[in-house]
């Protein structure tokens, strides 16, 4: 719908023939059959309008009295019981309280397990292949930096000696 | 106009502080109008009544958070209006009369006493015309529902809305005309699903 028409559809809709919108109606077929369709909209809602007789049953009040002492009053548990978001909260919920509990008695087991406990979670350095530059260069960028790592590992424990550390340090060029 | 300073504001607060007598009074002012949107947009006493007591019962429950920033009345028929399109959504009502619901009571009163109706639409034209246009009311949002039926079928004017609402002419003329533009989108394309499920069918 064009621009000269839009601020004075209710107007035009309410049959205003002084509306500055109608003389644009006059010349343009899009919007007259816009407007046209608007007007078969208003006059199927004007349908929804009740007869004028339209009346609850007497004893209302005492009905909604009722109702009201059925229902109780509106708890925090009630969002997520009766809207369909606060629904998926909470299955979304269980099922991530679920995961947890399935993540902490697995780990568990784990800690307790002697044989998986005792498992090295790395091959020591000794037992690794030897990977050449040329054959993978990415393998052997890996490996230099798991060696950097165990270096500074050793570095930590050995702290409280001097003596140690120096020696590490030689190593560590050395590699 | 001053939602918070009027008789129904001191009714409102006497409400909000649990005085039953004051709730009773709002029963009373609201029941029929409440009663009255309802069965004009589902056309069934008993579905009508239950809905209008869950209509109270939920002003009732939230009127605390009532913030007087649009007219008791406005509030109340944004509920109602909700409270219906919750209901038809619940039960998943895809025509909106039956004829188990639809008695000959209802019939005559609906051919007699219905002004604005053209008599020489045969009734169940008229039935799928209701149908349709509650279908395209689905399609917009709580705020425009409420307004658009507002000013058609209760007939308010857009100062009226203004000032039921505390927003201004030009917000509610933008929102009116958004609203209509949105019901002749939601029309054409379910004029073309139904054009094509024909199509469909009969290839």
């Amino acid at each position: 719908m064009h621009r000269e028409i839009r601020n004075h559809v209710e107007d035009v809709l309410a049959g205003s023939k002084a509306s500055p919108g109608a003389e644009h109606l006059d010349q343009c077929q899009e919007c007259r059959s816009e407007i046209r369709g608007m007007r078969e909209h208003a006059s199927l809602l004007r349908e929804l309008r009740a007869p004028a007789e339209a009346e609850p049953r007497p004893g209302f009040y005492a009905r909604v009295l009722e109702r009201i002492e059925a229902q109780g009053p509106i708890s925090i548990w009630n969002l997520f019981t009766e809207s369909a978001f606060g629904r998926r909260i909470a299955v979304a919920s269980l099922a991530l309280a679920l995961l947890l509990g399935v993540y902490v008695i697995t780990s568990e087991r784990v800690a307790e397990d002697p044989l998986l406990a005792s498992q090295p979670a790395q091959t020591p350095l000794a037992e690794q292949p030897v990977v050449t530059a040329e054959d993978a260069p990415g393998r052997l960028i890996i490996q230099m930096d798991q060696t950097i790592d165990q270096s500074v590992d050793q570095l930590r424990v050995d702290e409280s000696s001097p003596d140690a550390v120096l020696a590490n340090l030689v190593t560590y060029q050395e590699q | 106009m001053d939602h918070k300073n009027s008789e129904e504001a001191a009714l409102v607060r006497r409400v909000q502080a649990r005085d039953e007598m004051a709730f009773r009074e709002i029963v009373e002012r609201y029941q029929s109008k409440v009663f009255s949107i309802i069965y004009g947009i589902l056309r069934n006493r008993n579905d009508a009544e239950d809905i209008s007591q869950q209509v109270f019962a939920k002003v009732y429950f939230s009127i605390r958070n009532f913030d007087f920033r649009s007219s008791l009345l406005t509030w109340i028929y944004k509920i109602t209006v909700n409270e219906c399109y919750d209901y038809l959504r619940k039960k998943r009502v895809r025509k909106l009369v039956y004829e188990s619901d639809f008695s000959e009571e209802d019939a005559k009163r609906m051919e007699a006493s219905e002004p604005a109706v053209d008599a020489s639409v045969p009734a169940d034209t008229r039935l799928a015309q209701r149908d349709l246009i509650v279908k395209l009311l689905s399609k917009v949002s709580e705020e425009e529902r409420s307004l658009i039926l507002m000013k058609e079928v209760e007939g308010h004017s857009v100062e009226e809305l203004a000032e039921m609402t505390g927003l201004n002419e030009n917000t509610i003329k933008v929102k009116l005309f958004r609203t209509r533009q949105k019901l002749l989108k939601a029309a054409s394309r379910l004029t073309r699903t139904r054009v094509f499920g024909k199509e469909s069918a009969g290839a």
